[in-house]
């Protein structure tokens, strides 16, 4: 049997497992982007005046704090955390998902964080001259020019996220990780290794099509103005 | 200082008659954590319809002073009425929205097209779509941009001169009575940023708004100002006419800032616009009168070409030479070394006369300034 063969008896449960690899990534990665950005735009502020205090001491030390925590975070192994969680919320999908969502914060906080503190200073200070609020300056102006900023970070982050959900099979999360896993485990048996290459080239096909599907999602959403 | 709070510091002649548009009473700004105040107790009006000039040294609190008309910046305390109405205390937002507002570079927005740029105050306050569009090329063919080419770019693919004049364009947008203008064309090369000087004396010839601006460029002040207010760290130094500030400082602090040494220097702020000018006649005439003005001779299209005659003096023996209206008198120095003549017609856009400016006048006239001062 070579490596076609195996790949022609097995579609079925491959095509499943790459599916589930794609939708758990997408989901971690969606609710880890909504709770980063809006983290990061929740406490971005001016600069807080060192001489004053005021509300934007509180932001900043959210801001810092959050960041030093998240990053942490994504430096505990996956394979710890993942075990960590497992008396919490048990076997399978929503362990996975948790803890993808945890590694996905810190790169998506630190982008959002960067992208909106690097706006032209110039631009924002004309739109509070022009009788822009905080609220409306912070999403129609400060959002739309740190968009590049933070969709590249959400971008990178679905790259880490692809391999780490591989390390949720432990768990039994879904996805590629349970080819790969099964196929270690039994190396040297009839067409395990197989397994483990049927594994690793899809995740490439998933990292492949999150690519395609960033490109298009800049293309949409990234203004005209300000598209390289 | 005058410690008066409901009227300007300096009285001037022009002020005379016309309505205070802006009004600042004892308003004074301390920045937190620091002693002393970075704008203490000023008094200031600014009538209707007029360019104020605020100029002086870096952290003399002119652009704090600016922005506490629109209160980006809240003042400590005092009083700021914007056409008889107390702002102090008004909320901010809605307040700038009445108030147009330029800086350096334009801030324009850089994911807006131009377009949106200049829509941005009218679609705040809730004009209808077609009434932004129609205002937005209005206000492009007034700034010099023709609409068709300019409306649907974006900031990136315009040059510097052209985002400033669609700055200015997006501050005149829902047509706020008063605007203030933070060092507009600082940023900009001197020769551009000479015609957007004159370009934007013609709109306000146009629009005459009530306008605060500041400059760190004594030219630009004595262009462009009706009126100009010389700051030195937080206090109001002398606020008057830009010949008075120029002819007499009101203390050592102006007369240093104007550079009162450099006579020299000061032949180049004073347009030929601004002075009294000696007639000129090109009527035959004249011819005769001995005490009376210099008369030119003009060709068919009232270009002066030469003098007929000159009172006191051999007019074949002296050269016609020009200088046009627009010009300072350094401009005038200028002309009459070089033709070695002691005597030059003035002539306006079109190159007919409309003064003589003497080699002798211009001396004594310097020198009795000088005294005064």
């Amino acid at each position: 049997m070579n490596f076609l063969d195996y790949l022609a008896t097995n579609s079925q449960q491959i095509v499943f497992l790459t599916q589930a690899h794609f939708l758990v990534v997408l989901i971690a990665v969606g609710i880890g982007s909504a709770i980063s950005v809006a983290l990061g735009l929740a406490v971005s502020t001016g600069e807080p005046d060192p001489r004053r205090f005021s509300l934007d001491w509180f932001a900043t030390g959210i801001r810092e704090g959050g960041l030093v925590f998240t990053a942490a975070l994504l430096t505990v192994p996956s394979l710890a955390l993942f075990a960590l969680f497992l008396p919490i919320t048990g076997l399978g999908i929503t362990t996975a998902i948790i803890v993808l969502i945890i590694y996905t914060l810190y790169t998506v906080l630190r982008n959002t964080v960067a992208g909106l503190t690097t706006v032209d200073r110039a631009v924002l200070e004309s739109a509070r001259g022009l009788g822009y609020g905080r609220v409306r300056r912070l999403l129609t102006i400060q959002l739309p020019l740190a968009w590049p900023v933070i969709l590249n970070g959400i971008r990178v982050t679905t790259l880490i996220s692809i391999s780490i959900a591989v390390v949720g099979a432990v768990v039994q999360g879904p996805g590629l990780g349970i080819l790969l896993l099964n196929g270690i485990s039994r190396i040297g048996a009839a067409n395990s290794f197989y397994q483990v290459l049927a594994g690793t080239l899809l995740c490439l096909v998933v990292a492949a099509v999150f690519e395609i599907f960033f490109a298009i999602v800049q293309r949409l959403t990234i203004p005209r103005g300000i598209r390289v | 200082m005058s410690e008066t709070t409901d009227q300007p510091v300096v009285e001037t002649p022009q002020g005379a008659g016309k309505p205070d548009m802006i009004v600042l009473e004892g308003v004074e700004k301390i920045y937190p954590g620091s002693e002393a105040p970075a704008v203490s107790q000023l008094d200031m009006a600014i009538p209707q319809g007029e360019i104020v000039m605020l100029i002086g040294p870096s952290g003399c609190g002119k652009t704090t002073t600016l922005k506490m008309i629109n209160r980006l910046i809240e003042p400590t305390s005092g009083r700021i009425l914007l056409d008889g109405k107390d702002v102090t205390h008004v909320n901010g937002d809605q307040l700038r929205r009445e108030i147009g507002y330029v800086i350096q570079q334009g801030g324009l927005f850089p994911h807006f097209s131009i377009a949106d740029n200049i829509g941005v105050v009218p679609k705040m306050v809730g004009w209808d779509k077609q009434r932004i569009r129609e205002r937005a090329d209005e206000l492009l063919h007034l700034v010099g941009l023709e609409p068709s080419v300019f409306r649907d770019r974006y900031p990136r693919q315009l040059s510097g001169g052209q985002q400033q004049r669609v700055g200015v364009a997006r501050a005149l947008a829902a047509d706020p009575p008063v605007m203030l203008m933070d060092e507009p064309f600082g940023a900009i090369d001197p020769i551009t940023r000479d015609r957007l000087q004159d370009e934007f004396l013609e709109i306000q010839r146009t629009v005459g708004k009530t306008i605060a601006f500041v400059t760190h460029d004594l030219q630009e002040a004595v262009k462009l100002g009706d009126k100009i207010a010389v700051f030195a760290t937080g206090r109001l130094e002398q606020y008057d006419d830009p010949n008075t500030i120029l002819t007499r400082p009101a203390n050592d602090f102006v007369s240093d800032f104007v550079g009162g040494g450099a006579a020299v220097r000061r032949l180049s702020l004073l347009e030929l616009s601004r002075l009294e000018l000696h007639p000129i006649e090109t009527d035959e005439k004249a011819v005769g009168n001995s005490n009376g003005s210099p008369v030119a001779e003009v060709d068919a299209s009232g270009k002066p070409v030469s003098w007929r005659h000159l009172p006191g003096a051999d007019a074949a023996g002296v050269a016609l030479v020009t200088v046009p209206l627009s010009g300072t008198v350094y401009d005038a120095v200028d002309v009459m070394l070089d033709g070695s003549a002691s005597l030059v017609a003035v002539v306006d856009e079109e190159g007919r006369p409309q003064g003589v400016l003497h080699w002798n006048d211009l001396v004594s006239g310097l020198r009795t300034r000088e005294r005064d001062a």
